[in-house]
């Protein structure tokens, strides 16, 4: 134990929140940079039960999981009655990137963020996971312009028929439809709507659904889809929480996304797709043609990122905003204000 | 434990996000304002099994199965009593034999097997072993209590670190102020020229100021993730960077065991038909038999082939 307390060098302190501290800090034996996330126990009570839930997600899932494309969790180790996660650094994050509106997305750059996240997702879906809350600001990204998909306080493994899932999960904006309706049995679908909705954010520059609440969520969602109906959603009115809206009429998504190509098109509409049977799976969408067409995604290390990471990386190291955020308890986003 | 719904009112965690479930001995859940409705007096039976139940025994439920947390009840029940430390036994055997009691009368009374002989025997073990349980428990309050102190020393460590902090901005002010006297002292007192005087000042603020800068590299502007003012960048002139076009290769995922059947053969093996088929509302929700049965099938061959040799 002492050994591993020694290891990490402490840099920098970066946040803290009601259940964690996060700390920058330098790995002695190997001299890289990580994210140490020291996950507190306070009071008496707590430290007979055992640790914080979300920790607990967070090193059951990620010890088993090895991916360029997900947060690596380095170590986890113990000191007094703290338990401290050792992460991957990670300079920023897609919120970021996208908030930055001195950054220009081109198609390569979307391409090659998206492809990252589905690629990580994809191998995430074939070890029987889902991640539950994907959103721009849980994609960390580093100065090598490495996608790495974090945050798996939510994550849970799924397939097993007869256990009953929360369908409150999966930050409000970028939450699917059938959740929205209270489905308590769910599959990889409902991290492909919030990849769909991600996969909008980076061509909009906005949100495409900021909903103010759940029936607001709805609301937005059929004001451009149209509402379902039992023919291209089957069963659709067995869900618990269904109700019915005001007819809307769809709109086309080239209307929406007018700078999209046709392949994009394609893409977001194998995503955004009301029924969940019918939504892509990763696999499918990396068979797509819009990834092996031209323009090619971009080189990681020409992708656009905040000029404060790249420029000063040496001597002003940025903070880690997504530890941040998540160590202070908060998963709701903020509004974006253009 | 993050979905449920009330037995008796039939609320769910969705219509009163406040809901909390409460759970009593015989490990039936009731969410919080039933059990201030049905046990007003203090004690009532459960709605499900009729068992009497006392108010008080009621907690809030924590696992997601209430089987388990009648586990757990029952454990701590046990495990009050059954509470020797393997320093207490003879040989590894002794001791492993003992647990195993506890095990198997912990089983029994969470799946309502044997419950009276079982409780006769945790009655004639009291009896037998009254001086023994004693000593433990003693030994116990011990170890809570070394734990405590532990908790109470990082709390202490905590303040002292605030307390150094606080003391730090004190002292900065002091010297603020002991520098500002300086200067008045130096224009009233001193021969020179005040103008030498002032800029002689501004200068070691100057330095202090740089000093202090360097120290603490601040990143505050990163926090709106917008640097306001980029002036040598131009944001017209994007770059144009052709990488390796993409190709799908598909991942594989190292089962170390048979092949598992892939989602044309699970319907035409008919792997399928042994599998309950999913519900018309599981479907709406997005979930098909055939992904359990994948799964199942998956985690049934896993790791077969491993052997000792095989992960050398």
């Amino acid at each position: 134990m002492i050994n591993k307390l020694k290891r990490y060098e402490k840099i920098e302190f970066l946040g803290e929140g009601q259940f964690a501290t996060v700390y920058k800090a330098k790995d002695i034996e190997t001299d890289n940079i990580v994210a140490v996330k020291k996950i507190k126990i306070g009071s008496r009570q707590e430290a007979q039960d055992g640790i914080n839930r979300t920790a607990l997600r967070e090193i059951k899932l990620l010890q088993e999981l090895h991916h360029k494309n997900l947060i690596g969790l380095l170590d986890v180790f113990g000191h007094m009655s703290n338990v401290s996660l050792v992460f991957d650094f990670m300079d920023t994050d897609l919120e970021v990137i996208i908030k930055d509106n001195t950054i220009i997305l081109t198609t390569a750059n979307i391409k090659s963020y998206i492809l990252q996240t589905i690629q990580g997702l994809e191998y995430l879906h074939l070890n029987w996971m889902l991640h539950r809350d994907l959103k721009p600001n849980n994609l960390l990204v580093n100065a090598a312009g490495v996608l790495k998909i974090g945050d798996f306080g939510l994550a849970k493994l799924f397939g097993s028929p007869n256990r009953i899932n929360t369908h409150q999960v999966v930050t409000r904006w970028y939450r699917a439809p059938e959740l929205l309706f209270g489905a308590k049995q769910y599959s990889t679908c409902i991290d492909m709507w919030a990849v769909g909705c991600i996969l909008a954010e980076l061509l909009l520059r906005v949100p495409l659904f900021p909903g103010e609440s759940d029936l607001d969520q709805l609301t937005k969602i059929f004001s451009v889809f149209g509402n379902p109906t039992e023919e291209n959603w089957p069963g659709l009115k067995s869900l618990s929480d269904f109700i019915e809206f005001k007819p809307f009429t769809p709109i086309p998504l080239k209307n929406i996304f007018t700078a999209a190509g046709d392949d994009l098109l394609d893409l977001l509409e194998g995503l955004l797709v009301l029924n969940p049977i019918k939504r892509k799976e990763c696999t499918e969408c990396l068979q797509m043609p819009f990834f092996s067409n031209k323009p090619a995604p971009t080189l990681g290390t020409k992708l656009p990122l905040p000029q404060n990471i790249r420029k000063t990386k040496e001597e002003k190291p940025s903070l880690k905003r997504k530890l941040l955020d998540s160590a202070e308890g908060g998963t709701l986003s903020k509004r974006l204000f253009f | 434990m993050e979905d449920f719904t009330c037995p008796r009112c039939r609320t769910s965690k969705f219509q009163n996000p406040s809901l909390k479930m409460m759970v009593n001995v015989c490990g039936h859940g009731l969410c919080e304002s039933c059990v201030e409705l049905l046990f007003l007096k203090g004690s009532g039976s459960c709605p499900e099994c009729r068992i009497p139940l006392r108010r008080n025994n009621f907690r809030v439920q924590l696992f997601e199965d209430p089987a388990v947390e009648k586990e757990v009840d029952i454990r701590k029940r046990v495990l009050r009593d059954f509470n020797k430390k393997e320093d207490d036994f003879e040989s590894l055997l002794d001791f492993n034999n003992y647990l195993e009691k506890v095990e198997t009368i912990i089983y029994n009374l969470t799946n309502n097997i044997d419950i009276i002989d079982t409780n006769k025997k945790i009655e004639q073990y009291k009896k037998d072993n009254k001086e023994q349980i004693q000593k433990s428990k003693n030994k116990l309050g011990r170890e809570e209590y070394e734990l405590e102190e532990m908790l109470e020393m990082e709390k202490q460590i905590e303040q002292a670190r605030k307390q150094e902090i606080q003391q730090e901005e004190i002292e900065a002010k002091k010297k603020k102020i002991r520098e500002k006297e300086a200067l008045l002292d130096e224009l009233m007192f001193s021969n020179a020229n005040a103008q030498n005087i002032l800029e002689t000042f501004a200068q070691q603020a100057k330095e202090a100021q740089v000093e202090k800068a360097k120290a603490p590299p601040k990143s505050s502007h990163f926090s709106t993730g917008i640097k306001i003012g980029g002036t040598s960048h131009n944001p017209f002139m994007v770059p144009i960077d052709e990488g390796p076009l993409y190709q799908y290769k598909s991942v594989t995922i190292q089962t170390n065991g048979p092949e598992p059947p892939n989602d044309e053969e699970i319907v035409s093996k008919g792997f399928i038909n042994h599998v309950r088929s999913e519900t018309e509302q599981e479907r709406a929700g997005g979930f098909k038999s055939n992904i359990a049965c994948k799964r199942a099938l998956q985690d049934a061959l896993l790791g077969l082939y491993h052997t000792r040799t095989s992960f050398a």
